[in-house]
């Protein structure tokens, strides 16, 4: 009884030191831990947020927000809602050059960390 | 993307060398490393993972980064939105509207400003008289009074006239009667000097100061 006191936070059992089990990872995991850990990831991400600013995919998809924004009233919008909202509009809308551009540099990485 | 890939049951050194090299352009821009066992490997590694997965694998991370986009683009639209930074939602939409008409109607040549009369006419199409003519009470008095007659008027009520001045005296040397009667001529009030008794001697049966009441004064 004295030992149950003691215990003040509710804590899982502490894994094995023995790691018999090697953790396995799927390819895409792999693939994305190198993308962030070479600095891949943050590049393309300012790659393709200047260029879909550019093409006015970026203001597009703002004016869309505004507009259910209005519809339903300013304060009972939540951010989920508003992502749930433009996620198939946005993924149908991005213009196919970018696409494929895109595409490309991202094939060109896997390639070269696959080796 | 290439084809040759295909065809790598009958694995050979150099058309692997050349296709992988061709598929390269990573950072260094170096040729493959032209060691056989090296090669082997890689071969293992890539080949297996067939060009479909490759692709999958493609768009499967666009998609990761697109839906990173998206969620920050929704994310700074909320924001604005909810901290009412938002100038174009709803009501202030028509506030503006409504400006940007009275300033045309300035613009508009078409409204004489000057020549209308003695009436000039302001942004909003309306006019005002020269004259203030809200009627409201005036504190001191009590009186009803025309807003704009209401600074002429005060001055008369609390005391620049002559007529104030007056006012305002006699009830001042009526106090001053009162303390002042069994005690020696030399005792002069400085306001209720020589100008005063004068005016007082002339039309008023009451008499202010006893002593000085036989019509001479003494100038100090």
């Amino acid at each position: 009884m004295l030992k149950n006191r003691r215990q003040s936070v509710n804590r899982p059992p502490t894994p094995d030191l023995t790691d018999d089990q090697a953790k396995v990872l799927t390819l895409q995991e792999v693939i994305n831990i190198k993308l962030i850990e070479s600095g891949e990831k943050e590049q393309l991400m300012e790659l393709v947020r200047e260029k879909l600013t550019e093409c006015g995919w970026k203001d597009e998809m703002e004016n869309i927000c505004r507009a259910y924004i209005k519809k339903q009233g300013r304060n009972n919008v939540t951010l989920d809602e508003l992502v749930r909202v433009i996620t198939p509009k946005g993924r149908a809308s991005i213009p196919d050059p970018i696409k494929a551009e895109l595409l490309q540099r991202i094939r060109t990485f896997l390639v070269s960390a696959a080796l | 993307m290439q084809a040759q890939p295909r065809c790598f049951p009958r694995v050979s050194i150099s058309p692997v060398s050349v296709a992988l090299s061709t598929l390269m352009s990573g950072p260094n821009g170096d040729d493959m490393p032209s060691d056989s066992q090296n090669m082997f490997f890689v071969m293992l590694v890539v080949f297996p993972m067939s060009i479909v997965v490759c692709v999958q694998l493609a768009l499967h991370v666009f998609g990761d980064l697109l839906d990173s986009i998206i969620v920050d683009v929704a994310s700074e639209c909320h924001r604005i939105v909810r901290l009412g930074l938002e100038r174009n939602l709803d009501e202030e939409e028509e506030e503006l509207r409504l400006s940007a008409q009275a300033r045309a109607r300035i613009a508009d040549p078409s409204n004489n400003v000057e020549a209308n009369g003695k009436y000039v006419v302001d942004i909003f199409g309306q006019t005002h008289p020269p004259v203030a003519n809200e009627i409201f009470d005036c504190m001191n008095c009590g009186r009803s009074i025309m807003a704009g007659r209401f600074a002429p008027h005060l001055e008369k009520c609390m005391g620049k006239g002559r007529k104030a001045r007056l006012k305002a005296t006699r009830s001042s040397t009526a106090a001053q009667n009162r303390y002042s009667r069994g005690s020696p001529v030399s005792t002069y009030s400085p306001y209720s000097s020589t100008a005063s008794i004068n005016r007082l001697s002339n039309g008023n049966p009451r008499v202010a100061t006893g002593e000085c009441s036989n019509g001479t004064v003494e100038e100090p």
